[in-house]
């Protein structure tokens, strides 16, 4: 019977389903301002879910010589990952003081999967270019992960717990210096996570034509594309548990509307980022995270540690 | 709880060194035949050892010098020392058949198994010194195997273990002038004053040697290369890591009581041996070599467990310990199993052997997830008990916790990216121009089925981590371990990852993958295979090629990381290469006085007579 609760959390509420619709709607969002910002009209609400479908419908093409198993699961690999990602996440906002599945390391290493799940089903295309993409992003994974890492781990150094829970029970309401600092790294690090300009140099339409993507059609590619949808939701949630307070449900409809501010605020950060920067090179973003961004993070790990 | 006899305890120590004389003495040309004897021996001994798993702990005194002492602690090291014997012994059946001196190597890995158990029994620091240099000894032996390449590689483990060997006994002289005995199980000494820290530290440089921690690391990666797959899956990768890490957790827990200064230590050794050691192997072009470079880093995570001193660490690092034996040797076997097939485990010239070779690639791959930490295999469960041991000890108001936490975090995603380029350069690549003139195929059974059953246990101790391989190794050993500080379900966790990968799955079925058509590759608008790059003959062409050997040099170049590395390659950080240059150094000056002129000998020969001349006069008569 646990299970089958289990199972029904995980499909319905508050996983797949209930994260990829929030997800569709965001990408909506975003889209929507990308264009205002272009002076164009932009999409109806609609459209990314058309879209999804019609990558179901679409042909599927394998590249001669790869493992056709391997290439069509790889997808999957990342699929899953951010699905219990979301579960975790959204359980612990809504029954903010029991233990549920996993904790704060648990939540940073399934977040890596999707991408992992990127580079593996790059390198199963036998293409180039792919493998240029690939090795782009887990080069973009070692980068990022460095001061992401310090910053999540400033409330662990006030709590010294790496449960969700304690971790959402320590927070004031009034932001303390060391966890502005560290949101400022984690919005960099998601705008990398979420593969957003200047951070998507392992697709880089220009110079790689797709890059780690280039040989994936119809619902493989798909497959990825409901991957960073669930990611535009499960992200800046995570942000927002580990630094933001979470979404206070307990408080009424303020408590939500608050939550659903946070939310969308971290999402327009991201949006007005990737339509106002260049895209970088891979060196020059391996540089500005392991420098630049980690003096930040160091900076309010430091600060933690003096108790600000 | 079982109590086992006396002779129970004594027949496995004496079978192995038994059984593995008569290998010694079978003759060359009926080679395989020792091999069947060391799989019937080995078989035998999991039958002998298996219930040793639940004994209870025991002091068995046989004499002033073979005195044995089974505890929670080492029963499980046993019982992984025989099942990692038995492993390696199947795999060798294939692996090694039709190659020279099968009798030896058979010999001399039973050899080395029976020596492990006296080792690892052993209630008295004479018996256990013995067995310890009989190991390094079947070690130099067992690399040397390997042929004519492997001489130096053999040369440099004999002289690093047997180095640290001398430190050892000397360590094991100042503990019993110290505490006038040298039994294990006597109560732990305080770690203060000069006598009492160099004797902790000789004891901690044995163990560090034998596992190949950092800075006594060197000869892994030499010995991991050159070795064969199967010694190097066994020795390096499983059992030096379980004796020398059964050391440490000795030393750090039963032998003395460290002070604050003495963890962030032994801390600061294994983290910086996770990320030097990740650093390097992210550079290399060999497999056997990178996976070497791994079998290093991850000694690091068991080290900075053990050092952080709190239940929950020491037990991940016990932990890691046995995970990365699992996970490690079934990347060796596989790396052996590549070589087999083609000859070469340079990582330039292979590529394409997912489709050939799947079962190597999946052991691969799940073995790959697995060291990187990814949930939930094993590595994840330990790495997440380890964590939680450097947050246990961050309470105690030091700082250095977090530097600690976020060098071992970081070392898992470098892992991955390390591993990421295994996976890409030997199997998911285009094949290179020598593997196609190959025709591969999958290894036989005899070789993938033990490689097999390694991952297969790693994914079973990921999920069911603590109702298996904890409640039954680790929680007897380390009490009050089993107080998690963090979340982890790993059964329905796994449950809802593979439910969400059947969500995955059902959405392809019921969309348009079914009908997936197969097509060539096009790169810049021309099929790839035969896009003209370049006029040569048939045979010596060259198609666009990315092996992924220089996936990281954007990383190698960065500024402060480029010195490191250029001081890597000038060998700066290899205290054997070091020790090598100062004793030739010192050479140098002697061999000046050698230049054969007979009056400068007559010269050395007085000034020698006046200095015991002299010595003499002074020293006062009784």
């Amino acid at each position: 019977m646990d299970y089958l609760i289990l199972i029904f959390q995980l499909i319905i509420f508050p996983g797949f389903l209930f994260t990829a619709v929030i997800g569709l709607v965001i990408s909506w969002v975003d889209r929507k301002v990308t264009a205002k910002v272009q002076m164009r009209v932009g999409p109806p609400l609609l459209q990314p879910f058309y879209d999804i479908l019609k990558y179901m419908i679409k042909e599927t093409c394998v590249p001669e010589g790869a493992s056709k198993i391997f290439f069509l699961s790889a997808p999957l690999f990342g699929f899953a990952a951010v699905n219990v990602a979301a579960l975790i996440v959204w359980q612990s906002i809504i029954h903010p003081q029991a233990a549920f599945m996993g904790d704060l390391v648990v939540v940073l290493y399934l977040l890596t999967v999707p991408a992992l799940s990127l580079v593996l089903g790059s390198f199963a295309s036998k293409n180039p270019l792919a493998s240029i993409g690939g090795s782009r992003e887990i080069k973009l994974i070692m980068a990022y992960e460095l001061p992401f890492l310090l910053a999540v781990l400033v409330p662990v150094i006030k709590t010294h717990s790496i449960r969700l829970a304690d971790i959402l029970g320590a927070q004031a309401a009034v932001l303390a210096p060391s966890g502005i600092l560290a949101l400022v790294v984690a919005i960099v690090v998601m705008q990398a996570k979420l593969a957003l300009v200047p951070f998507d140099c392992s697709e880089a339409e220009t110079e790689l034509t797709g890059g780690a993507l280039i040989e994936y059609s119809g619902p493989a590619l798909g497959m990825y594309k409901l991957t960073r949808v669930m990611l535009w939701v499960v992200m800046p949630l995570f942000v927002m548990v580990v630094l933001l307070g979470g979404i206070n449900l307990n408080n009424g409809w303020q408590g939500i509307l608050a939550g659903i501010g946070k939310y969308v605020g971290l999402v327009v950060v991201a949006v007005l980022i990737r339509n106002t920067a260049p895209r970088v090179r891979i060196d020059q973003a391996v540089r500005f995270f392991w420098g630049k961004v980690t003096f930040v993070a160091v900076a309010a790990a430091i600060l933690a540690l003096m108790g600000y | 709880m079982i109590d086992v006899s006396m002779h129970s305890i004594i027949l496995p120590l004496a079978f192995p060194l038994i059984a593995g004389l008569l290998c010694l003495f079978v003759p060359r040309r009926a080679g395989q035949f020792a091999a069947y004897i060391a799989l019937i021996a080995m078989a035998v001994m999991i039958v002998l050892c298996w219930p040793l798993l639940t004994a209870a702990p025991q002091i068995y005194d046989v004499n002033r010098w073979i005195h044995l002492k089974l505890d929670a602690l080492n029963r499980f090291f046993i019982v992984a020392t025989v099942f990692f014997g038995l492993i390696v012994t199947v795999y060798s059946l294939g692996f090694m058949k039709g190659k020279v001196r099968l009798g030896e190597y058979y010999g001399y890995l039973l050899w080395t198994v029976g020596f492990s158990l006296i080792a690892l029994l052993a209630n008295e620091f004479i018996l256990l010194l013995i067995a310890w240099g009989f190991l390094g000894l079947l070690l130099y032996m067992l690399v040397g195997i390997g042929g004519f390449s492997a001489a130096g590689a053999a040369k440099k483990s004999m002289i690093i273990i047997g180095g640290s060997d001398a430190v050892f006994i000397f360590g094991i002289a100042l503990f019993w002038q110290l505490t006038g005995t040298t039994r294990l199980d006597n109560a732990p000494i305080m770690l203060h004053g000069a006598r009492a820290t160099i004797a902790f530290f000789a004891i901690i440089i044995a163990a560090f040697a034998k596992a190949g921690a950092m800075p006594l690391h060197t000869w892994v990666p030499e010995a991991g290369k050159h070795g064969p797959a199967s010694v190097a899956a066994f020795l390096p990768a499983s059992l030096d890591k379980l004796l020398g890490i059964y050391l440490v957790t000795r030393a750090t827990t039963g032998l003395f009581v460290l002070g604050g200064h003495f963890h962030t230590l032994i801390m600061f050794l294994g983290a910086a041996t996770i990320i030097c050691a990740v650093m390097m192997a992210l550079i290399q072009h060999d497999m056997k070599r990178l996976l070497s470079y791994h079998a290093v880093s991850q000694v690091g995570y068991m080290i900075l467990g053990i050092g952080t001193g709190t239940a929950l660490g020491i037990a991940g690092g016990l932990f890691h310990m046995l995970n990365n034996a699992l996970y490690k040797s079934a990347l060796f076997l596989g790396a052996g199993a590549v070589e087999s097939k083609t000859g070469t485990t340079d990582l330039d010239h292979l590529g394409g052997l997912a489709k050939t070779m799947p079962i190597t690639f999946l052991v691969c791959l799940v073995a790959s997830l697995s060291i990187s930490g990814i949930p939930p295999l094993n590595g994840f469960a330990s790495k997440w008990m380890i964590y939680q041991g450097i947050v246990e000890y961050g309470k105690n108001g030091s700082w250095t916790w977090i530097v600690w936490l976020i060098v071992a975090m970081l070392g898992s995603a470098l892992t991955l990216a390390s591993f990421v380029k295994v996976l890409h350069a030997v199997f998911l690549c285009k094949a290179s121009p020598e593997v196609k003139r190959k025709n591969i195929t999958e290894v036989g059974p005899g070789m993938w089925l033990p490689m097999a059953a390694l991952a297969v246990i790693c994914i079973i101790t990921g999920i069911f981590a603590t109702r298996l391989p904890l409640r039954y190794c680790i929680f007897p050993a380390v009490p009050g371990s089993d107080a998690f500080a963090g979340t982890w379900w790993a059964g329905p966790a796994t449950i809802a990852l593979v439910a969400a990968f059947i969500i995955g799955g059902v959405i392809y079925l019921i969309s348009s993958v079914r009908k997936a058509r197969t097509c060539p590759t096009y790169i810049g608008g021309e099929i790839m295979d035969t896009a003209v790059i370049s006029d040569l003959p048939q045979g010596k062409e060259r198609s666009v090629e990315v092996t992924g050997t220089a996936f990281y040099l954007t990383i190698r170049e960065l500024p402060v990381i480029k010195s490191f590395y250029s001081l890597a390659d000038k060998k700066m950080f290899d205290p054997y290469d070091l020790g090598a240059k100062i004793v030739f150094y010192g050479v140098g000056i002697l061999r000046k006085a050698h230049n054969g002129v007979l009056p400068l000998y007559l010269t050395w020969f007085l000034a020698g007579a006046l200095l015991v001349l002299g010595f003499v006069l002074t020293v006062p008569l009784k």
